[in-house]
């Protein structure tokens, strides 16, 4: 009743316009041909699109650094998570509930905090700074989305089918692999797309962790609304939204888990 | 050794190693005194403790809980009636719904904060809007602590929002029918059913919001200037400038102390909230 008033939907509709202003102004600026910050450009132009792709720490910034690093921390969360997930699921583990909320801490603690002790870690092993250093970071913060996704999708899988592939000779490892992965795919391709998207949109890990040539696209952003740049911030800008909302679209066709935090 | 180990774990030595060890060695360097030359020596101190107390670090502590509960306040003022339309609209819209609720959250919180600096700077959309409608608008509100609330309700409303629907789809609309078919109104409704019945996901909602909210870097630095440093920029620098980690860590350990207290509140929060619905039934 109170769902249908005409009041509630106005404001939902006001709050939801709201949301992708800021996100839409980007997107605007972008297409603009001045040096200015025009938001509805009346003759478009991909000018600073070009500019972003002439240069080379944007370039690099997108396909050496958080690419890779997206791709690389996303494999290592989902391998960690669902075996994680797999052994919270399929075996009866003493103080599972205990062991449930300590894998959860990376999602509640401050992504700042994980940042900079990770830093001051490294620091004083003296490898901060390097490629290797943002992966660790970025693999902690996404495993804890990968084993919760992975564990709902686990838990909807009956265990007698396995059961049933290990009485007819397949070993676990077998059932596992060509009896139970076919049906959670879903799972890890969502578990996997979100670990990829927190990755690909992280700045507290990365302010912290990247050096001179490990910079993020974000961070470079960053660094580039902080030294007050030109519009190519707000092309960089958009090709970070679209690489995030299309994936966010790919997970929603995977899988209907909806993130629940 | 049972395969359950095999399978558990790497994950537990990754937390115990790059979790657990920084941690603890952040706390111990907030012992450590500072020293120009070799950034730290192991002579143990409280002097970065009582660096926290002077007037200047007290009043960005004082800042940061404060931006954080008004953001908070915001987030649950806006994010109630979003959560209860989309716990009763259709599938459609609900799809629609989360995908522009979470988009501010997983693009980055510097693209959105970028879109508010065009928005909210002198020049910006904002003004020129004020200006069209003849309201003289000389000064802005970018670089102040307002901004830096605003871009964060912007990206913080689906960490309020999805917790609350997860409590909010639990309750039954007959409720809400059998109430108005004896004679309840919307409001009450709102007060006697609606509130009570998501308490959890308030609790966990404003958690949520109130631990992201204190420990920003990004957004406050580019939307709050000055008059808007945090925590979290402070942190950053002296990590990173300032190159005084004994200071760092203990700033960052009162980090940590205001996210235990808010934890502690919440888990009060949610058992006195079990208790009187226990009395009830």
């Amino acid at each position: 009743m109170m769902a249908r008033s005409a009041f509630l939907k106005a404001f939902v509709y006001i709050i939801m316009a709201l949301i992708l202003m800021p996100l839409l102004v980007v997107v605007g600026v972008s297409f603009n041909p001045t040096a200015r910050f025009i938001i509805v450009p009346l003759e478009p132009s991909l000018h600073w699109y070009s500019e972003f792709f002439g240069r080379s720490e944007y370039v690099g910034s997108l396909f050496l650094v958080s690419l890779p690093l997206a791709c690389l921390s996303a494999a290592l969360a989902t391998t960690l998570g669902t075996l994680v997930a797999i052994a919270l699921v399929r075996f009866n583990i003493r103080g599972r509930a205990y062991l449930e909320s300590i894998f959860m801490i990376p999602i509640l603690f401050p992504s700042i905090l994980l940042g900079a002790a990770l830093y001051l870690f490294f620091a004083r092993l003296e490898m901060a700074g390097t490629f290797v250093t943002l992966v660790i970071g970025h693999t902690l913060i996404g495993t804890p989305f990968v084993i919760r996704v992975v564990t709902a999708g686990l838990s909807g899988i009956n265990p007698a089918i396995e059961e049933a592939a290990i009485n007819l000779g397949y070993n676990r490892l077998q059932a596992f692999f060509k009896v139970v992965m076919p049906m959670l795919r879903s799972s890890l391709v969502s578990g996997a797309i979100f670990a990829f998207i927190l990755s690909f949109s992280d700045i507290n890990v990365s302010i912290f962790l990247s050096g001179p040539h490990t910079n993020t696209l974000p961070l470079h952003i960053f660094s580039d609304i902080q030294w007050q740049g030109d519009p190519t911030i707000a092309a960089a800008s958009t090709i970070q939204i679209v690489v995030v909302t299309s994936l966010i679209l790919l997970a929603q066709r995977f899988s209907r888990a909806r993130l629940v935090f | 050794m049972p395969a359950s180990l095999w399978l558990i774990g790497p994950y537990f030595l990754a937390l115990v190693v790059f979790l657990a060890l920084p941690l603890s060695n952040v706390l111990q360097l907030s012992f450590y005194t500072y020293s120009p030359i070799t950034i730290w020596t192991t002579d143990l101190t409280l002097q970065n403790y009582h660096k926290i107390f002077t007037p200047y670090f007290a009043k960005i502590t004082l800042r940061t809980v404060r931006i954080g509960a008004l953001a908070t306040f915001f987030c649950v003022l806006l994010g109630y009636p979003l959560a209860y339309y989309f716990s009763r609209c259709s599938k459609r819209s609900l799809s629609v719904g989360m995908f522009i609720l979470v988009m501010p959250l997983m693009v980055s919180a510097v693209v959105g904060a970028f879109g508010w600096i065009v928005i909210l700077g002198r020049n910006g959309l904002l003004n020129g809007l004020l200006k069209t409608l003849n309201i003289d608008a000389d000064s802005s509100i970018l670089y102040t602590e307002t901004a830096v609330v605003v871009a964060l309700v912007h990206f913080l409303l689906p960490l309020m929002v999805l917790p609350l629907m997860a409590s909010m789809e639990k309750i039954s609309m007959r409720l809400e029918e059998a109430a108005t078919n004896l004679g309840a109104s919307p409001l009450f409704i709102i007060r006697r059913i609606i509130i009570p019945l998501s308490r959890a996901g308030l609790v966990s909602g404003c958690l949520l919001c109130f631990t992201v909210a204190i420990s920003v870097v990004v957004t406050s630095a580019l939307l709050g200037g000055r008059s808007g440093r945090m925590l979290g920029n402070e942190i950053y620098d002296q990590v990173i400038t300032a190159y005084d980690w004994p200071f760092a860590s203990s700033l960052a350990i009162v980090l940590v102390t205001l996210i235990v207290i808010a934890l502690s509140a919440a888990l009060v929060a949610a058992r006195r909230g079990n208790r009187t619905k226990g009395m009830r039934s």
